[in-house]
């Protein structure tokens, strides 16, 4: 179910009035929480709430099994699999298809057939993002961070549907202790909910739906029939796209949460302002990046063993980070630009006097060509894309005003001083409540009058 | 990377001492306010989703909103409110809807005039006409016309054919709710006069169309694919452009799913009917012995002697590899009657 659809809009009040009714009787809110969570869920494929239930009760039994010894090797013999059996599971879902074609490509080129059955998988929304919560789940409870929770708190935890398709990856840490006594009804951040549920469908519907229908997907989908502008626009514009389009979620799951009593990371701080690759890396999908650094840089080595190692951790951290955005070469390839981005950057950190626009400059250009190799269908279009901007013969077709100042709002907006956007989003914030609902429906109605006949597009990090 | 110390963020906002009531407050008068002034939108988005417990949910808010919305004047009012953000106003004036276009059959026993247009030259052993230098080409349909646009787009650029990609994804010919394909159809023509369309779409087809009483007709009878392909005569009577184009018009793959399977049966079979009258201008492209030999779907199938897959997971869509497959051969048929 997508949020800026009639489903959502039929969905979310009831859920929310009982979610309140309920709240103070936490045997009844959280079985009826998981219902409504399973519910959502099931608007996709009702068959993958078997996938969802299965892994809840795999890593929930893992834990519960680990908090039953002390024995460090059974803990961690338990943990890994755990893990084990949950990267399986997104192998099967997520990769079985680009593993099988590779492999059989491969196969062929050398002249051998090998029996994989190719098949094509259907996969799960938000497998991703609720199975690295998962695993992050089972590896703090062996870390001794979190306790083994109840299962009906696991089962809200990994279930909870503002963040159950496309994130934020919120940590075990942060979710159960909120589930330990009921929300209180005299403490809901209702201003900064509905501002962000109400700047979350305007980043959504209005930017990143028209950048993406007007100067991305077509000069991405055929980069040929394209020239330089156009082409040179449309990587612009995929940079302002995935912002909106990502971000918006996120602000919308964030403004959800909220209004029932939760919670969640923030997800990102103006990251095309960032100084450098790592301060991007703290503001873009902050809590993807704070998954791949407990989970797998610190365990690779992290800093430890000398420069040469901490590279490749680094190298090795970022292609796998790549990876779990897709099973595309494309993915893979961008997460090599940021791991070997990182690298070149630390190895002149110091040593380069820039001024601070410069870097600002430099560090989003450096981001841009990575999101064309993240957008581009596969390797060969990547190539097409790149000879295109050569040729600066013909027209533009795509400079629409819109497209143009919907760019320059996305880039210059996240450059502009952060006072005086808090002072007045602290302002529309401190609005009356019954004032904040009707500006609420007045943007829907104004975001709806947008959506063309096509509809609103999925979220692009529902494939992820 | 960051740290976990963002929690805290909204501890300033408590200050203010709203409460859920407040936050109850501010959603329901929302919910009300979309209710006075979007009721009919409602209604009429559980009007076009497919058949199921979601449609019902749906429309039993729906109708009693849309109902009520009705009664009022605030949705007159929201639509002229909205009206200059609408990417869709500018269809209002492009000609009839498939509502409007008389498809009521001739006076019974009437027999209607076959034309010369109805034969395709090969099958009088006329020759052929000569081939002539195409400039512009139309790739439209529903999501099944993607990526094969992108692809055609790909294999024609480089001769100079500009390739005009128009999918409306999630559209129908049998529901007109979110797009009306006649008018469309008009619009297109009218907007980009292309010289050949090249249309694949049937993906969402099976919603049950009005016959010319006004009463409904279910999928998927021998009078509903008669509907069906009267509606699809009238597009391709527009995109033909009297004869001054030709259209080339896909048939669909077997999907996977049993049911759909056999509503695309028969749509296909109403898109050969419907093509009846224009054979010389109108190209049944079947995909069906290309990708599904036998109406029997099929993941994967051999290219350039590698097994491929070839299939979306939904088992409806062709995927890249699919779509780039039946680019080349869309582009050889074209090649049939254009200079490239």
């Amino acid at each position: 179910m997508l949020f800026p659809t009639v489903q959502f809009g039929l969905f979310f009040p009831p859920v929310l009035v009982l979610s309140w009714v309920l709240m103070s009787r936490p045997r009844l809110w959280k079985p009826f929480i998981v219902v409504a969570s399973y519910c959502f869920y099931a608007a996709a494929d009702p068959l993958f709430c078997f996938l969802l239930a299965g892994v809840t009760l795999g890593n929930q039994a893992a834990a519960l099994l680990m908090g039953r010894t002390d024995r460090a090797g059974v803990r961690k013999a338990i943990m890994i699999t755990a893990v084990a059996l949950d990267l399986l599971d997104l192998g099967v879902f997520k990769y079985y298809g680009f593993f099988a074609e590779s492999v059989d490509k491969l196969a062929s080129d050398f002249g051998l057939g090998l029996p994989i059955g190719l098949a094509t998988i259907a996969l799960p929304v938000g497998i991703s993002f609720f199975t690295f919560q998962a695993i992050s789940y089972t590896v703090d409870v062996y870390r001794r961070e979190v306790p083994a929770g109840k299962t009906i708190d696991v089962a809200v935890y990994l279930s909870f549907f503002p963040h159950l398709v496309a994130g934020p990856i919120v940590r075990a840490r942060e979710f159960l202790p909120q589930l330990e006594k009921p929300r209180d009804p005299n403490r809901v951040a209702v201003g900064p909910a509905l501002m962000l549920i109400g700047m979350g469908l305007v980043k959504k519907v209005v930017i990143a739906d028209y950048l993406g229908s007007h100067a991305v997907d077509p000069v991405f989908g055929a980069p040929a029939v394209y020239h330089g502008p156009d082409v040179l626009l449309s990587a612009y514009a995929y940079a302002a796209q995935i912002y909106c389009d990502f971000s918006g979620y996120t602000d919308i799951a964030i403004g959800l949460a909220l209004l029932m009593g939760y919670v969640f990371p923030q997800n990102f701080d103006r990251p095309y302002s960032a100084k450098s690759l790592r301060d991007f890396w703290r503001r873009w999908h902050m809590t993807l990046s704070r998954f791949l650094r407990d989970f797998l840089y610190i365990p690779l080595g992290g800093n430890r063993g000398g420069r040469v190692r901490r590279y490749r951790n680094v190298v090795i951290t970022m292609l796998l980070g790549g990876l779990w955005h897709g099973a595309a070469w494309t993915f893979v390839l961008w997460g090599g630009w940021h791991g070997i981005g990182l690298v070149v950057e630390d190895l002149f950190r110091g040593r380069v006097k820039i001024p601070t626009w410069l870097q600002r400059v430099l560090t989003f250009h450096v981001v841009l060509i990575g999101w064309i190799l993240f957008r581009a269908q596969s390797l060969s279009l990547t190539g097409q894309w790149f000879a295109r901007l050569a040729h600066w013969g013909g027209s533009p077709q795509n400079f629409g005003v819109a497209t143009v100042v919907m760019i320059l709002v996305v880039m210059i907006g996240q450059n502009l001083p952060e006072r005086p956007l808090e002072r007045m989003r602290q302002w529309i914030e401190n609005l009356q409540p019954a004032l904040l609902g009707a500006a609420l429906a007045l943007t829907i109605m104004l975001v709806g009058a947008t959506v063309s006949s096509q509809g609103v597009a999925p979220f692009i990090y529902f494939r992820f | 990377m960051p740290e976990d110390h963002r929690m805290d963020r909204f501890e300033r906002t408590y200050q203010h001492r709203w409460r859920a009531r407040h936050a109850l407050l501010a959603i329901l008068l929302c919910a009300g306010l979309l209710v006075v002034f979007e009721g009919g939108a409602i209604r009429h988005q559980g009007d076009t989703m497919n058949h199921g417990i979601g449609r019902t949910l749906v429309l039993a808010v729906g109708k009693p909103a849309g109902w009520l919305a009705d009664q009022l004047p605030f949705q007159a009012a929201g639509r002229h409110l909205t009206n200059l953000v609408s990417p869709n106003q500018d269809l209002g004036d492009n000609g009839q809807g498939f509502d409007a276009a008389d498809l009521t059959p001739g006076a019974a026993g009437s027999v209607p005039p076959v034309t010369p247009d109805a034969f395709a030259p090969a099958s009088i052993g006329a020759a052929a006409p000569a081939r002539v230098p195409l400039h512009t080409l139309l790739v439209t349909g529903d999501s099944m016309s993607t990526p094969l646009d992108d692809d055609i787009a790909e294999l024609l650029a480089p001769k100079g054919v500009t390739v005009i990609r128009d999918p409306h994804i999630g559209t129908s010919i049998s529901n007109t709710f979110i797009l009306d394909w006649a008018r469309e159809a008009q619009s297109q023509v009218k907007q980009h006069k292309p010289q050949a369309v090249v249309m694949f779409i049937g993906a969402n087809e099976g919603f049950s169309m009005p016959d010319a009483a006004g009463a409904q007709v279910n999928c998927c009878s021998a009078e509903w694919a008669s509907i069906l392909a009267t509606r699809e005569r009238l597009m391709m009577n527009t995109y033909r452009q009297a004869g001054a184009a030709r259209v080339y018009w896909l048939t669909l793959p077997a999907p996977r799913d049993p049911t759909r399977r056999e509503v695309a049966r028969v749509v296909n079979a109403a898109d050969v009917v419907a093509a009846e009258p224009w054979q010389d201008d109108v190209d049944i492209i079947n995909t069906v012995p290309v990708f599904t030999p036998g109406f029997v779907y099929r993941t994967a199938m051999p290219i350039n002697g590698s097994e491929t897959i070839v299939r979306e997971s939904d088992g409806i869509h062709l995927n890249n590899a699919g779509a780039a497959y039946e680019a080349k051969l869309v582009v050889a048929q074209l090649e049939q009657n254009y200079t490239l």
